[in-house]
């Protein structure tokens, strides 16, 4: 069992390694492997002043023009959609799991509905900075989260009527966004939804902290949690006899992957499907341990959200597909032959 | 007619008890010995939900070491009372010790350390492993940052052994058969190192050896044993002392001899029985009389 777990994992993060290096090279302007490694490596800009290591200046033959792409353009994108790769999986695991709901992700209870609302509120009423779309995407997050348990009531104990009340609370909101847009003007309008479907084009260094921090923090109580979750993985009363505050704790995991559901939507939009796949090919191949399950969230979630900006990037010359459309579209193909191949056991 | 519905499995599980019972005569002293302080004492206690009275002014002692079986008709109180002991229902009034302090007083976590509990339904969610269900027994005991030692491999490992499944420890729990998930959950309370174990209706759905095989192993571990059943005939060959309930109150409460009579199964569960010594063990036998008296009648 062991050894099936780190051959996988050795193959994973080997993918993910190559999958990082085509996210490098590809795009709508071509790099070679040289041109990458040489800017990485040897070429070591510095990157706020744009003037080059002295040390190394001999040696550097790659374009200046290149080297801007690969640090302040592709690097800072490919390192955002790792981050929404990793958060989403991570968090649509954890919601799995602590909701029994092998449906569950974070769309599903309205997070990512709340997280877009604010987001297109602060895009739409207040300004575009993204300080203030990252504040009202988190904002709404959490919003969403209260108002689900404002609904659910006492109910909110029982798992089931809060993926219920969930589900109404995005919905609700859902419905007050596409109102906004609307009502907006058609050029706000565009860009709001052109927003909504997702994109990574626009990050930027200083836009990764964020995600990064809380989904570091995320993944780490995940793990100190992991036997907790684990036990109510397997139901809400024996959880409750091995001395586990069941509500407590999975009100503690929805507010940590409400967050950071939150902060991803607010600076990549509405990237769907992903929670919920990553999740189900993770345990497809190492099983219900929930830090091998957390693992291969990481590396896999990581992986598929390079390789789709790669197709959003490469698939149409000159265009860049929003990513939201390029990972229903993988997810939704690859979802239905891992269904198809596991048969009546899944 | 016998309350097997087959002569084979009748004789079967008849031998299998009567050589479990001798096995017990001999390996444990007798329950009077065994039983001298109490783990529960019950004051009037009454739980309501809704305002709606489930369990009416109950007032009983479980001793230590006891095997306490709660028998009833369906929506009797038997898994709300149980709830009570391990604390997921709070009592709404009366008095609950358990091991002579108030069970209030214990937090969640040294409830766990003390009483292991099997719930009606073993889960079935996620493909988890053997292995990693019996490991959850580990919980109340380990710190949250701890991970498994060598220590608690092997008290998994011999649990595993002692239910005799250390062939499937690897399989996963939702291809198990419904007698080998029980015994998961009971080297799950093994690991747990209880000293109580609630079991709520462990056999339901069980074939009659699966049945006497869960029960013998609950019994091999040797400590206070709380459960509900519906097998009055099983119930018989295994409890020390039953207690009888009905509408939320206890109706009998007292060995086997006392509580299993014509009269209370008569008026509790609406059936003509007789209720005569087991051939094969020590305990009673009770033949349901499935005509309802008239064969007598004619």
């Amino acid at each position: 069992m062991k050894s099936k777990f780190f051959f996988i994992a050795i193959v994973s993060v080997t993918i993910l390694g190559i999958s990082f290096l085509f996210a490098m090279v590809m795009g709508s302007v071509e790099l070679s492997f040289g041109q990458v490694y040489n800017t990485l490596f040897i070429c070591s800009m510095d990157q706020n002043t744009g003037v080059q290591n002295i040390v190394a200046q001999n040696s550097c033959t790659v374009d200046p023009i290149y080297r801007k792409i690969i640090w302040e353009i592709r690097l800072p994108r490919i390192l955002m959609a790792f981050l929404t790769g990793v958060g989403l999986s991570i968090a649509g695991a954890i919601l799995q799991s602590v909701t029994r709901n092998p449906l569950a992700d974070p769309y599903l209870f309205g997070i990512s509905s709340g997280a877009a609302l604010g987001a297109v509120l602060a895009i739409s009423v207040f300004s575009t900075g993204i300080i203030s779309v990252t504040f009202g995407a988190l904002a709404g997050g959490i919003f969403s989260v209260i108002l689900m348990l404002t609904l659910a009531g006492r109910a909110a104990l029982q798992v089931e009527r809060l993926l219920l009340s969930g589900v109404a609370v995005s919905f609700m909101l859902g419905a007050f966004t596409s109102l906004i847009i609307y009502y907006s003007d058609p050029e706000i309008a565009s860009t709001l939804l052109f927003w909504m479907m997702g994109s990574f084009t626009n990050s930027q260094w200083g836009d990764l902290w964020l995600p990064a921090l809380c989904i570091s923090i995320g993944l780490m109580l995940f793990l100190i949690y992991r036997s907790w979750i684990g036990a109510i993985q397997a139901g809400d009363e024996g959880a409750f006899t091995l001395g586990i505050p069941v509500s407590q704790l999975r009100l503690i995991m929805l507010i940590i992957c409400s967050i950071i559901t939150a902060v991803l939507v607010a600076q990549v939009g509405g990237i769907g499907f992903v929670g919920l796949m990553i999740p189900h090919i993770s345990r497809f191949l190492v099983g219900s341990k929930l830090s091998k399950v957390l693992f291969m969230c990481v590396v896999i979630g990581g992986s598929f959200m390079l390789w789709v900006d790669v197709i959003a990037h490469s698939l149409i010359p000159n265009q860049v597909l929003p990513v939201g459309i390029v990972t229903a579209a993988i997810g939704s193909l690859f979802f239905f032959v891992i269904l198809k191949s596991r048969g009546r056991n899944l | 007619m016998d309350f097997f519905d087959f002569p084979t499995s009748s004789v079967f599980a008849s031998q299998k008890i009567f050589c479990w019972v001798k096995r017990l005569s001999i390996s444990r002293p007798s329950v009077n010995n065994r039983c001298s302080t109490a783990a529960f004492a019950a004051d009037k206690i009454c739980w309501c939900v809704d305002e709606k009275l489930i369990l009416d002014s109950l007032t009983f002692e479980i001793k230590s070491q006891e095997f306490v079986g709660l028998i009833g008709p369906n929506g009797a109180g038997k898994s709300s009372l149980l709830r009570c002991l391990y604390g997921l229902n709070k009592i709404t009034s009366g008095t609950l010790n358990f091991n002579g302090k108030n069970s209030d007083s214990y937090s969640r976590r040294e409830m766990a350390q003390k009483i292991a509990v099997l719930v009606q339904e073993p889960p079935t969610h996620f493909d988890m492993n053997v292995s990693d269900v019996v490991a959850m027994g580990l919980i109340p005991h380990q710190p949250l940052l701890a991970f498994s030692t060598e220590e608690d491999k092997v008290s998994v490992e011999n649990a595993i052994n002692m239910v005799e499944l250390k062939d499937k420890q690897n399989s996963a729990f939702n291809t198990l058969s419904g007698g080998e998930k029980q015994r998961v959950m009971v080297a799950r309370a093994i690991v747990q190192k209880p000293q109580v174990l609630i079991l709520d209706e462990p056999t339901n759905h069980l074939d009659i050896q699966h049945q006497i095989e869960i029960l013998q192993l609950v019994k091999q571990m040797n400590v206070t044993v709380v459960l509900s059943i519906h097998d009055l005939n099983i119930a018989a060959a295994f409890c020390d002392r039953l207690i009888l309930m009905n509408k939320g109150s206890i109706v009998a409460d007292g060995n086997c001899e006392e509580v299993l009579t014509r009269k209370n199964l008569k008026n509790i569960f609406q059936i003509e029985a007789e209720i005569d010594q087991h051939p094969y063990h020590s305990g009673q036998r009770i033949t349901y009389d499935l005509t309802g008296g008239k064969e007598n009648e004619i």
